[in-house]
C-alpha cells in the first residue's frame, strides 16, 4: 500500500553516498522508517529511490572521545535509553528518550531520523540543543560539523542537502559541575505529540549559575532556544525571582501556533511554566537556589 | 526481490515487493496472527520480534527483514502444547477479542527475556507497546507477573486468583424457570404514571449460603481463550480465497458537495482493475445502515453510492483491483468533478434559517424537517415539570457537552464477499449483527435474503461501530460486478473519517430541589449531532433521555431532544449508546447541586436513587420496543456505594491534607462519585435463538445466534448451558453468528446477550434437560419425578445415576430412537437496571491543568455475575475507555470538515503504563427474570467515570469542566476565572 519506490541495500558508507550523489533529488535514506513510511503511505513523501542505511557499521554505536561522544545516525531511541555513556553527558536526552512515542517505535526510530524529519516537535531536539549538539554530515564529495542549532530552519525544513545524510549526532563532555533536564507536557504520557516542551542545563560556577542552556520544543517553526533568558541567568545566584524573569523570557521567545493540541496562549504560558519548573529543579538538585 | 529469514526458527524465502510492508508480507506467508490495526505504527498489533526485538511489521518495508530472525506466536506452541505465557493469558482472562493478544504475548516474552523478576511498572511498560481497546490492561498486567512466576517454576494461584473473589461464584440451583418471579407485565399506555405506584415484587432473596451451581459464577477459561493466544487464523481476514480481489474506496475531500460528473475510464483501463462502481452503476435503494430490528428506525436517508456527498471521508467510488497496490493506484485515476457546497458544522446553527440542506435529496424517507436539517425530535414527559419546578426551593439549570468519542476497535471494519458453490452470496464479515446485516443487504443488492449467508467469525472489538452494515453493500456489490470474491477493509484513518463515532451532545438539565435535599423534578433537553446520516439517531437520543431521567426518584420529568444533521462523519452506535451523554450531564448537576446544597455529595445520591420495587415512569414514555412499564426488582446500588467509597476512601475527601502534596506544591488531590444505572435489552423488542443438541458421548453441540464480540458471550452462554444440563464447560461446543446454521438473534448490543440469548440459551437447554430425563426414566423404569441432571449424570429421587453418554447413546442407537434437541427463542418485556457506583481519584496539576487519574473504582450490580472473571473484564476495560471521552479522546475537524484525528497516537487512547489503577467489584443480587440472576454489564461501565473526573476536578480545584474531555487546557482557564 505504499507508492512504488526503488529500494537500495548498499553495504557500506561509501556505497550509501554513492546512491545519494548520484540519483538525486528523489533518493532518501530510509532507516527506522517510523515517519517515513508514514509519510508514503499518506503520499506526502514520494521518493523514487529508498536507501536502506539501518545497518551501516559506521552509522551505528555510540562513540567516547575525550571532549564529546558521538552517537551515531542509526542509534535508536531504544539504544539511547539504555546507554550509560549517553546518561553520564546528557541525562535530558535519556528523559526525552523515555517519552518517546512508545517502546515499539523507539526499537525503530533512529536519533538521525528523528533530527532530519525536522518536526517542531522532535523530541530529541531540545535537548541536544541545550547541550550544544552539533550534527556531522557527508555526502559523496563533502563532509561538514554544525552547530545543531544551524541544522533546523523551519517545520520539516533542514540545511541537509539532498545529497548528503546526518553521519552522527555530536555531544560535547564538560568537567565543569552541571546538570539537564527535559520535560514534555503531552495530552498524554508519550505517544502523543507535544503540547509544549523544555530542556534546561545548567552549570555550577563560584557558587552562581554558570553556563546555562534553555530550549524549547512545539512551540514555534522549529526547536529553538531561549538565549535572552539563558544571558539573564549567566553568572547569578538563582533567585525564584530571577527563575521567574528567565521564564518569561522564554515564553516570549517562542511563537506557538493554536491547534488541536492547543492554544497560542495556553502554549505561551506553559513554556514559562515547565522552564521555571525546570530552572527550579536544576537549581535545587545543584544546590544553586538562592532561596 | 527475494528475501530470506528465519520464521519462527525455520528457514524461510518469499517473494516481495520492495515497497511491501513486513506485516502484508508475513500475512501472505500464513502468520495470520500478526494483524493489521494501523498504518503507523502506533497500535502495536502487527508486532513481531525481529531479532529478539519488538517492531512494528506495518511500518517496515518487508526488504529490511533480509537475512533477520523473526517470531511470532505461531512459533511458541503446537497442537496441543501451550507455552506458559499463552497459558497465563488464558488463566487470567487476559484475552477478550483476542486481536491484539498476538502482540501482548511477544511483548510479554521479550520483557522475560531479559528480566525474570519483572515488576508492575515493568510489566505495564511492556505492554504500552500494544493498544489494547478491551481489556483496560488490568487482567494483561497480572498475566504477565503470573507468566513470569510461572517460568521460574513457582507455583501460581489458582485460576480465578486475578483479584476476583472466589466467593463471588454463586447461584442457585434447581428450576429457576425464566419469568418466573415476575408479576404481569402491563404493556401499552401513555406516560404521566403517578410514582406512588409500588407494585408488590416478590424479589428473590440474595444468595443463599446453602445455594451453589457448578459452572455458572465460576471464572471459568473462555471457551475461544486457547485459539486466540495462539493467534489461530479466527478473524475475518485471516483467508486467502483463491481469485481474491482487492477493493478500495475513494473518499470526498469536502465537507459538501455535488458530483457533477464523475470519470472513471481511466481507472477501468488501469491494467489488474476489474470493476470501478459509482452512483451510475448500482441501484439507487434507500436505507438506514444502523444494525436494527425491522424495520429499521427511520430515516431512511442513504442510499450505497450517491450523487451527493455529506462529509470528508463519503463514499465517492468504489473498485476492485488484484493486488491493493493496485486498487490504491487507480484510485487516483478516478476524476471527479465537485460542485462544492456550503457546510455545516455545528449541530446548533444547522437548523438556523440559511444553513445548507445536507439532505435535498427527495426520494430520503422519513426525514421530519429535512429543510431545517432536522433529523427527529423526541418529547416525553412524567407529571407536570413546570408546577413541580415552580414549586420546588431550588431550581438549578447548566448546559454539558460531551464530544465525538470513536470506537477505535483495533480490527477495522473488514469484510469477504464471495459466490459459493450454489451462487449463493456469502458475506464474511466483522459484525455485531449477522441477522439485521443479512435482511438489510438484501434489497441493497437485489438478492433475496435466502440467497445471502452471512458469517461472522471472531472479531477484534466492535463497542457498537460494527452495530453497522457499513462497508457490507460495497464489497457486495464488487462481487456482484466481478465474480470474484472481494476483500474489503477500512484503514485506520478511514475509521476516523468514514466510520461511525458516539453523537456528540448538549445536554441541558433543570433540576427542582427541595432544602431538605430531595429531587422533585429533572427537565432534560438535548441537542444532538449525528453527523452526515441519521442512523441510531432517534435511539441514542431516546437512551439518552432514559439514562438521565431514571437514576432518581422524581414526581415529574421532562425530556426533550433535537437531533441535527451536519456535515460531519455519521455518528452511531458506541457502548453506552446515549447514555454517557445523559448520564454526564445528570451526575454532573447533581454533584452541583449537592455542593451548592451543602451536602455530601454521596450522601445526596443515596437520598434520591431508586430502589427496589420503585417504578421507572420515564420508560414508559420512551421506550423503544413500545411503552413498557418498568420495575426495579433488584438493585444493588447500596452495597455498591458502601464497598466502593471504602474502596477508594471516600473520607479522605475531607481531609484537608490529603488534598495537597507538600513534595509537590502545584498538585491538588480530589476525589469524585457517580451513580451509574443502566438497562438490559431492549424490552419487546431484542430476541435471541438459541438450539442444543445432544452427541453420542453426552456432549452438547449449541448453536446460537448470539454475536460474541470478545466480550466473552460464547463463554457465558455455554455455562448456562452446562449449568442447566449438569456437565462440564468443556462438553459445550458452542458455535455462533452465522446466518445459515444458527437461529435467529437480534445482536450484540444494548447489554442483552448474556439476558436474551442466554435465557434462550436456558430454556433451549431446559428442554433437553427435560428430554433427557425422559429418556432416563425409559431406562430406568421410573419417572422423572425428583430427578436432576450432575456431574454428567441424571440422577433419580431414589438415588440411582445414569451418565449422560449412556443416555445419549440409548436414545441415538437402542430404543425409541431419536435426537435429543431443542431450539427456543428468548425476549422479555423487562429489561432489568444493573447499578453501579464509579469513584475516580485524580491529581490535578495546578499550574499546566493536566489531569491525571491514579485510581478508579466501580462496584456493580448485574445481578449473578455468570462469569465473574469475564464480568470482571467487562468492567476494568470499560472504565478504561470511558476515561478516554472524559479526558483524552475526541475527534477533532477543521474549520472546512475535514478530520484532524486520523491517527491513534494523535487521537490519544491509553497505553497500558499510563492507565490508572482499575479496580473492579461485583455486587451480586439476583434478578429473576434473568437467566440465573443474571443482568447486564457491558455498557455500565461507561456511564459514570467522565462525571466522576469532572467532580473529582471540582473536588480538587474548585473548577467546574462541564465539558469534556477534561484537556489540561479547560482546567487551565477554570484557574484563571478563578483567580
Amino acid at each position: 500500500m505504499l507508492p512504488e519506490f526503488d529500494l537500495v541495500m548498499p553495504e557500506n558508507l561509501q556505497q550509501a553516498l554513492e546512491n545519494l550523489g548520484q540519483r538525486n533529488p528523489g533518493v532518501v535514506p530510509v532507516a527506522g522508517g517510523t515517519n517515513l513510511t508514514v509519510d508514503m503511505r499518506s503520499r506526502r513523501h514520494t521518493p523514487a529511490t529508498l536507501v536502506n542505511i539501518e545497518h551501516i557499521q559506521e552509522l551505528t554505536g555510540i562513540l567516547q572521545e575525550d571532549d564529546r561522544i558521538e552517537i551515531g545516525s542509526c542509534v535508536t531511541i531504544a539504544e539511547i535509553l539504555k546507554s550509560p555513556i549517553i546518561a553520564a553527558v546528557a541525562p535530558a536526552l535519556i528523559e526525552a528518550a523515555r517519552g518517546f512515542a512508545n517502546p515499539l517505535i523507539r526499537n525503530r526510530a533512529t536519533i538521525g531520523g528523528n533530527l532530519a524529519d525536522a518536526s517542531p516537535a522532535a523530541d530529541t531536539a531540545p535537548s541536544l540543543l541545550v547541550h550544544n549538539a552539533q550534527v556531522e554530515l557527508w555526502s559523496k564529495k563533502n563532509r561538514r560539523i554544525l552547530p545543531l542549532d544551524e541544522f533546523f530552519v523551519g517545520v520539516r525544513k533542514t540545511v541537509l542537502q539532498p545529497d548528503e545524510i546526518i553521519k552522527s549526532v555530536h555531544v560535547p563532555k564538560t568537567n565543569r559541575p552541571s546538570a539537564s533536564s527535559f520535560y514534555k507536557l503531552g495530552l498524554r504520557k508519550a505517544d502523543a505529540i507535544s503540547v509544549a516542551s523544555v530542556a534546561v542545563y545548567l552549570e555550577k560556577k563560584n557558587g552562581a549559575c554558570g553556563q546555562v542552556r534553555i530550549a524549547m520544543g512545539s512551540v514555534a517553526p522549529k526547536p529553538l532556544r531561549a538565549y535572552a533568558a539563558e544571558e539573564l541567568l549567566t553568572g547569578k545566584h538563582l533567585s525564584l525571582k530571577l527563575i521567574e524573569e528567565a521564564a518569561k523570557l522564554a515564553a516570549e521567545a517562542s511563537s506557538p501556533i493554536s491547534d488541536i493540541r492547543g492554544s497560542a496562549e495556553y502554549r505561551r504560558r506553559m513554556v514559562f511554566v515547565l522552564t521555571r519548573r525546570l530552572l527550579t529543579h536544576l537549581a535545587e538538585m545543584m544546590e544553586l537556589k538562592d532561596w | 526481490m527475494n528475501i530470506r529469514f528465519k520464521l519462527n526458527g525455520k528457514e524461510t524465502e518469499l517473494q516481495v515487493k520492495q515497497d511491501e510492508s513486513l506485516l502484508e508480507a508475513l500475512r501472505q506467508a500464513g502468520a495470520y496472527s500478526v494483524k493489521h490495526g494501523c498504518e503507523t505504527g502506533e497500535c502495536g498489533a502487527c508486532s513481531v520480534l525481529l531479532d529478539g526485538k519488538l517492531v512494528p511489521t506495518c511500518i517496515l518495508l518487508a526488504p529490511q527483514a533480509d537475512g533477520h530472525e523473526i517470531e511470532t506466536v505461531e512459533g511458541l506452541s503446537e497442537v496441543n502444547t501451550i507455552h506458559p505465557i499463552q497459558k497465563a493469558f488464558t488463566e487470567n482472562g487476559a484475552i477478550q477479542c483476542g486481536y491484539c493478544t498476538p502482540a501482548m504475548i511477544l511483548a510479554t516474552k521479550a520483557l522475560l527475556n531479559k528480566e525474570k523478576y519483572p515488576t508492575l511498572e515493568d510489566a505495564r511498560e511492556a505492554l504500552s507497546s500494544t493498544i489494547c481497546r478491551c481489556t483496560g490492561y488490568v487482567k494483561p498486567v497480572e498475566a504477565i507477573l503470573r507468566a513470569a512466576a510461572m517460568l521460574r517454576g513457582e507455583e501460581v494461584a489458582p485460576i480465578g486468583g486475578g483479584g476476583i473473589p472466589l466467593e463471588l461464584a454463586f447461584g442457585l440451583t434447581g428450576e429457576s424457570d425464566l419469568g418466573r418471579d415476575i408479576p404481569d407485565v402491563k404493556s401499552g399506555g401513555g406516560g404521566g404514571t403517578s410514582v406512588s405506584v409500588r407494585p408488590t415484587v416478590k424479589v428473590a432473596p440474595w444468595v443463599s449460603p446453602e445455594a451453589h451451581t457448578d459452572v455458572v459464577g465460576r471464572p471459568e477459561i473462555k471457551v475461544d481463550a486457547v485459539k486466540l493466544v495462539k493467534g489461530k487464523p479466527a478473524f475475518t481476514d485471516d483467508i486467502n480465497l483463491p481469485g481474491m480481489l482487492y477493493a478500495a474506496m475513494l473518499t470526498s475531500p469536502h465537507a459538501h458537495a455535488r458530483i457533477r460528473n464523475i470519470d472513471v475510464s481511466k481507472a477501468r483501463a488501469f491494467p489488474g482493475v476489474h470493476a470501478v462502481l459509482t452512483y451510475k452503476d448500482v441501484p439507487r435503494v434507500m436505507y438506514a445502515s444502523g444494525g436494527q430490528s425491522w424495520p429499521n428506525p427511520k430515516p431512511w436517508d442513504q442510499v450505497s453510492l450517491d450523487s451527493k456527498v455529506r462529509y470528508v471521508g463519503d463514499r465517492v467510488a468504489v473498485l476492485a483491483a488484484e493486488t491493493p497496490e493496485i486498487a490504491r493506484e487507480a484510485l487516483k485515476l478516478i476524476e471527479v468533478d465537485y460542485e462544492v457546497l456550503p457546510a455545516v458544522l455545528d449541530p446548533r446553527e444547522a437548523g438556523k434559517p440559511g444553513a445548507p440542506v445536507i439532505h435535498d435529496e427527495p426520494d430520503a424517507i422519513g426525514i421530519p424537517d429535512a429543510q431545517r436539517n432536522l433529523v427527529n425530535t423526541i418529547d416525553a414527559a412524567v407529571g407536570d415539570v413546570e408546577k413541580t419546578l415552580a414549586e420546588c426551593d431550588y431550581v438549578f439549570e447548566r448546559t454539558y457537552y460531551t464530544p465525538k468519542q470513536q470506537q477505535v476497535h483495533i480490527e477495522p471494519h473488514v469484510c469477504i464477499t464471495y459466490w459459493d458453490e450454489d451462487e449463493r452470496l456469502v458475506v464474511r464479515t466483522s459484525t455485531q449483527v449477522p441477522f439485521h446485516v443479512r435482511r438489510m443487504l438484501s434489497p441493497l443488492i437485489g438478492l433475496p435474503v435466502k440467497r445471502i449467508r452471512v458469517i461472522k467469525p471472531r472479531i477484534g472489538g466492535g463497542f457498537g461501530g460494527k452495530q453497522e452494515m457499513l462497508i457490507e453493500d460495497l464489497a457486495a456489490h464488487l462481487t456482484l460486478a466481478t465474480n470474484r470474491p472481494v476483500r474489503f477493509e477500512y484503514t485506520r484513518e478511514q475509521e476516523f473519517t468514514s466510520a461511525r463515532s458516539r453523537h456528540p451532545m448538549y445536554i441541558t438539565f433543570k433540576a427542582g430541589v427541595m432544602k431538605d435535599g430531595v429531587l422533585r423534578a429533572l427537565d432534560m433537553k438535548v441537542i444532538s449531532d449525528t453527523g452526515a446520516f441519521g442512523q441510531h439517531s432517534m435511539t441514542v437520543a431516546s437512551v439518552s433521555g432514559l439514562r438521565g431521567l431514571s437514576t432518581y426518584r422524581c414526581e415529574a420529568l421532562r425530556f426533550h431532544a433535537e437531533i441535527y444533521y451536519t456535515n460531519k462523519t455519521p455518528a452511531g452506535a458506541f457502548r453506552g449508546y446515549g447514555a454517557p451523554q445523559g448520564m454526564f450531564g445528570l451526575e454532573s448537576i447533581v454533584d452541583e447541586i449537592a455542593h451548592e446544597l451543602g451536602f455530601d455529595p454521596l450522601e445526596f445520591r443515596r437520598k434520591n436513587a431508586v430502589r427496589v420495587g420503585d417504578p421507572i415512569p420515564i420508560s414508559t414514555a420512551l421506550g423503544e420496543g413500545g411503552a413498557i412499564e418498568q420495575v426495579v426488582l433488584s438493585c444493588g446500588l447500596e452495597e455498591c456505594f458502601d464497598k466502593a467509597a471504602a474502596a477508594i476512601q471516600w473520607e479522605r475527601r475531607y481531609d484537608p491534607k490529603w488534598h495537597v502534596d507538600p513534595e509537590r506544591p502545584h498538585i491538588r488531590r480530589g476525589l469524585g462519585v457517580a451513580t451509574c444505572m443502566h438497562g438490559t435489552a431492549i424490552p419487546g423488542l431484542d430476541m435471541g435463538g438459541a438450539s442444543v443438541k445432544m452427541n453420542d458421548d453426552g456432549s452438547f453441540n449449541v448453536l446460537v445466534g448470539a454475536t460474541d464480540l470478545g466480550t466473552g458471550s460464547d463463554t457465558v452462554i455455554a455455562q448456562i448451558v452446562a449449568e442447566t444440563l449438569g456437565c462440564a464447560l468443556e462438553d459445550v461446543i458452542i458455535y455462533s453468528s452465522d446466518t445459515d446454521m444458527t437461529p435467529f438473534d437480534v445482536g450484540a448490543y444494548a447489554s442483552s446477550t448474556t439476558f436474551i440469548s442466554g435465557g434462550s440459551a436456558k430454556k433451549a437447554a431446559e428442554e433437553v434437560r427435560r428430554q433427557i430425563m425422559e429418556r432416563a426414566a425409559l431406562m430406568l423404569k421410573t419417572t422423572t419425578e425428583g430427578m436432576y441432571l450432575r456431574n454428567r449424570h441424571v440422577y433419580t429421587a431414589d438415588g440411582r445415576a445414569v451418565s449422560l453418554q449412556d443416555v445419549a447413546l440409548h436414545s441415538l442407537h437402542t430404543e425409541d430412537q431419536r435426537q435429543i434437541m431443542a431450539t427456543a427463542s428468548h425476549m422479555s418485556n423487562y429489561a432489568p437496571p444493573p447499578f453501579g457506583a464509579q469513584f475516580v481519584e485524580v491529581e490535578v496539576d495546578m499550574e499546566t491543568g493536566m489531569v491525571r487519574v491514579p485510581r478508579m473504582v466501580m462496584a456493580v450490580d448485574c445481578g449473578t455475575a455468570i462469569n465473574p472473571v469475564t464480568a470482571s473484564g467487562q468492567i476494568e476495560g470499560g472504565q478504561l475507555q470511558a476515561l478516554g471521552m472524559a479526558i483524552s479522546e475526541s475527534v477533532m475537524y477543521d474549520q472546512q470538515g475535514k478530520v484532524l484525528t486520523t491517527r491513534i497516537g494523535e487521537y490519544r487512547i491509553f497505553e497500558a503504563d499510563e492507565a490508572p489503577d482499575i479496580m473492579a467489584i461485583l455486587v451480586p443480587t439476583y434478578e429473576p427474570s434473568g437467566p440465573y440472576g443474571a443482568k447486564a454489564v457491558a455498557e455500565i461501565p461507561m456511564d459514570g467515570v467522565g462525571p466522576a473526573v469532572a467532580n473529582a476536578v471540582f473536588d480538587a480545584t474548585g473548577v467546574r469542566v462541564r465539558e469534556l474531555p477534561i484537556l489540561p487546557e479547560k482546567v487551565w482557564k477554570g484557574l484563571k476565572e478563578l483567580k
